[in-house]
């Protein structure tokens, strides 16, 4: 019988656990099986785990009410599908749980995703002081490879996985995934590589280093083992996100009518959500219609409801894109400036702000703009994933 | 952007939270009585049975670190001052951190459940064995002594009513579910008390459910969780209500354990001189990138031969480790230092001085009033206070004049068999057993707690005699370590269930040979 995967044996470990709780009887009880369903959608990703998650977190609090831990899971969830109001709502239900450490450090994700990059730092740092975990300096590595040195964000991240136990091998692996963005958007390909290895080694059969694997081998127009990827990754989670970033990648190759049918499923899979509710997919969807069936309007469109939902350098360069492809320059210029003066450095954001600046005339900007974005990623214009 | 940067969907902040292999029980430490070929010094390390009774984490690193040096003793003069008590925490930091390197024993156990054992800066040279677990085996040293060994499954060697322990301090995870991001919801501003309070309907015994605080637990009722009540409870003949029933909670329960049988000519070359063995265990985890780093699975030292066989290479070994757990006191870590993990420190556990010192004081606010209404004499200062009260202090210099007794007072010893040889040892005193948090192991003993710990050693009820006046008499015999264990006080006492507060024997007999600890259920 073929070994275990690292993944599939915490699938099972949950199952498990999941049998055991099937008639939870009291409080504790019902919040580990709400907390085990969320679990196993973090791990699988699928979009109708995360359904599943929802719906047993709201049983759970019918049944036993605004229990802390179980305020504190739907806080997580909802934080995971940018319902920041719904975060910010489920850290109130329970007397007391805004105090707690747990919510302080989701809240120092609500700065960040309202835009209060500073106030984001400051509390992190306070955190980390108080109690150095491992996911704390992940979020402040990720803030300094935005905003800072990439090399500092670097040396944050291995500071994080110097915290990190032979007990928790997926979250080691996670981090090196991040380690090897930071090397993939400098166009550092072999440094990447070797650390979504490294990741695979710890924590083997995860879709999710597949899936880093999978756009660096697209990067690297290593077409047919990205595509094996990818089939593979699907195959486990379909995500429309990662149907778009395979139609992306089929249509870097060529193949058009087959990219096209991947991104029917995408959109469908992205609209689908949004039509039950939810609002994690606007930004998708944003970038959809501006990139992938380029649509000004419908763009702008949902670049404005994302907008609403959350002002950070991520919707504000989303909104001034969606705004360039609908041939709106001077707002989308307006927007991008937002966006610049956040004091983010990412090539993305310069090569897009670069061409909004050279359609609304100011082309020494554009320029300057375009030449900060190849030096960040030399690489910046070829196949990507739309991460960020 | 956070969305493809979330931890959160990778931590397990909220899971309940698993035994792990890193949790360690106790340790014992005392003279053997088997003196043939020199005397002996047992160490017993204990920990959770995980994976299974008798298999090992692999991925756990345990210390057994042990320094032997002269008895130390108070300046001797009679000075009780405060800053007379924290300078000689600082002349006993500067011995322990300055001149003394402790020696150890490193062990781990690998996947196949073989043990791998390194005993570094002994006198004799640092070396390394392997052996078979489950199974006593003897370690043949460069230096030619012997040292029995034993990794492997054991009977838990504890027996206390730990469910009784937690109702005396309220400490609501024992007795609810208590959510683990409400970290205020630990031990309720309630006071700390031998006896019930009057009202105290949060920790009080409830007759309609009897396992209550032992195998199920209540859901939290809002708060306020504080009591207002203003005297002991007593039922209808006049009686108080122990909060102790005296249930041993770890009966029929197995450890892990690391058990040696050590020369003391192998610890020390001057077991003249050096009469007293400190010891403090230790479980460290693995660091995840030295998980991946060892796939395939093997041993370290397989592949790098030489690397423990240096101070600064085996301080290599440790930094692919994570430090969780310490041992070395019992009740140092739950009555002391709050369980806290940031207070995981051991032997270094200096700078908690004053934090005793104001921790001790409120206790003694909680215990002190529940002995004197027992009509026993207590060693703290509450002012004759006629009920528990629950009192915490910022500063050590505030709390200290309430404590002076109870931290100097020497605690008499029932009888003189602790000390067979009819020496001029003196009796110990409770700020020289806390600090530093080590197992002292007086060699011209019989190592019975506090002069080390024998596993028989009921220490949970001896700790509370920390606050029993030592100068006063019962039946015409002075106060003692084991007075609160006499099953004949309680008797007399107006109070129900007439039963020392813990069980006066373990569940399984221990064994009067190597490895001591019984066989395992």
């Amino acid at each position: 019988m073929a070994k275990l995967t690292d993944y599939r044996k915490d699938l099972e470990k949950i199952e498990r656990d999941l049998a055991e709780l099937a008639n939870p009887s009291d409080t504790e009880q019902v919040t580990r099986r709400a907390y085990r369903i969320y679990q196993r959608a973090a791990l699988t990703g699928r979009p109708d785990e995360f359904t599943a998650a929802e719906r047993a977190i709201a049983d759970a609090l019918e049944r036993i009410g605004p229990w802390p831990d179980l305020c504190l899971i739907k806080a997580n969830l909802d934080m995971k599908v940018h319902r920041l109001t719904g975060t910010k709502r489920a850290l109130e239900m329970a007397p007391g749980l805004a105090e707690s450490y747990p919510a302080r450090v989701l809240w120092t994700d609500i700065h960040l995703q309202e835009g209060r990059y500073q106030e984001a730092k400051k509390n992190l740092e306070e955190l980390i002081r108080e109690d150095r975990t491992w996911d704390n300096l992940a979020r402040l590595a990720y803030w300094e490879s935005k905003f800072g040195e990439t090399e500092n964000a670097d040396r944050i991240y291995s500071e994080a996985q110097d915290e990190i136990t032979a007990k928790e091998m997926r979250e080691y692996a996670w981090v090196e995934l991040q380690k090897g963005l930071l090397d993939l958007r400098r166009a550092r390909h072999e440094q990447a590589a070797a650390h979504y290895q490294q990741a695979a080694e710890a924590y083997s059969g995860y879709w999710m280093v597949d899936d880093h694997m999978a756009e660096l081998l697209g990067v690297e127009g290593k077409y047919d083992a990205a595509v094996e990827l990818y089939q593979h990754v699907l195959n486990e989670t379909p995500k429309p996100e990662l149907q778009q970033a395979f139609g992306e990648l089929l249509a870097a190759m060529g193949e058009e009518k087959e990219a096209d049918g991947w991104f029917d499923r995408a959109l469908a899979g992205f609209l689908e959500a949004s039509d039950q509710g939810g609002v994690h997919y606007y930004h998708h969807l944003v970038d959809f219609f501006s990139d992938v069936r380029e649509n000004g309007s419908e763009a702008v469109k949902w670049a404005h409801k994302d907008f609403e939902l959350r002002q950070n350098f991520g919707t504000e360069a989303a909104l001034g894109w969606a705004l360039y492809r609908d041939r709106q320059f001077g707002e989308a210029n307006a927007m991008m400036d937002r966006a610049l003066a956040s004091g983010v450095r990412d090539a993305h954001l310069f090569a897009k702000a670069a061409a909004v600046k050279a359609a609304t005339g100011y082309s020494r900007d554009s320029e300057e703009l375009s030449r900060r974005a190849s030096l960040l990623n030399p690489r910046h214009q070829g196949f990507h994933v739309h991460r960020s | 952007m956070a969305d493809h940067n979330d931890p959160n969907a990778v931590n397990s902040a909220f899971s309940d939270i698993d035994v792990s292999a890193a949790d360690l029980y106790d340790l014992f430490g005392f003279p053997s009585a088997d003196t043939a070929g020199g005397e002996k010094a047992v160490i017993a390390l204990t920990m959770a049975t995980v994976p299974e009774t008798g298999i090992f984490d692999s991925d756990m690193l345990y210390r057994v670190q042990m320094v032997a040096a002269p008895r130390a003793s108070w300046p001797g003069t009679e000075d009780q001052s405060l800053d007379t008590l924290l300078k000689y925490f600082s002349a006993v930091k500067e011995k322990y951190l300055g001149i003394f390197k402790a020696a150890e024993i490193r062990v781990t156990v690998d996947a196949g459940g073989r043990a791998h054992l390194s005993f570094l800066r002994f006198p004799g040279g640092d070396f390394n064995v392997s052996i078979a677990t489950n199974k006593v085996e003897t370690v043949n040293t460069p230096n030619g002594h012997a040292i029995q060994a034993f990794i492997g499954g054991r009977e838990e060697g504890f027996f206390n009513d730990l469910p009784g322990f937690f109702r005396s301090i309220n400490y609501a995870p024992q007795f609810y579910h208590v959510p683990h991001s409400m970290t205020e919801a630990r031990e309720l501003p309630i006071p700390k008390t031998l006896i019930e309070l009057e009202g105290n309907d949060l920790f009080n015994f409830d007759p309609a459910t009897p396992k209550w605080g032992k195998t199920m637990k209540k859901d939290m009722p809002p708060g306020p969780w504080t009591w207002t009540g203003n005297k002991f409870k007593k039922d209808e003949n006049g009686n108080y209500r122990f909060v102790y029933d005296g249930e041993d909670a770890r009966a029929g329960k197995n450890c892990n354990a690391l058990i040696f049988e050590i020369p003391l000519a192998f610890i020390t070359p001057d077991g003249q001189k050096n009469r007293i063995v400190n010891t403090w265990g230790e479980s460290w985890v693995l660091k995840a990138a030295h998980k991946v780093e060892a796939i395939p699975d093997e041993p370290f030292w397989h592949q790098h031969p030489r690397a423990l066989l240096d101070g600064s290479e085996s301080d290599e070994q440790l930094k692919r480790y994570k430090l969780v757990d310490t041992d070395g006191l019992p009740f140092a870590d739950a009555a002391l230092s709050e369980r806290e993990d940031n207070r995981q420190l051991g032997a270094n556990n200096f700078w908690l001085a004053p934090h005793f010192i104001k921790r001790l004081a409120h206790l003694g606010w909680g215990f002190g009033p529940s002995i004197t209404a027992l009509g026993l004499k207590t060693s703290f200062d509450h002012d004759n206070s006629p009920v528990s009260v629950h009192k915490t202090y910022a500063l050590a210099v505030e709390a200290f004049p309430r404590t002076r007794k109870t931290l100097f007072q020497k605690l008499n010893m029932p009888d003189d068999s602790w000390n067979p040889k009819g020496m001029d040892i003196p009796l110990r005193r409770p700020f020289e057993i806390f600090v530093p948090n080590v197992c002292a192991i007086d060699m011209d003993t019989t190592g019975t707690w506090p002069f080390g710990r024998r596993p028989e050693d009921q220490v949970a009820t001896r700790f509370l005699a920390l606050f029993l006046d030592m100068d006063a008499e019962l039946n015409g015999k002075k106060y003692h370590v084991e007075t609160l264990g006499d099953p004949a006080l309680w008797a007399s006492a107006p109070i129900v269930p007439k039963t020392p507060p813990n069980p006066l024997r373990n569940d399984k007999e221990f064994l009067d040979h190597f490895p001591y600890l019984a066989e395992p259920w």
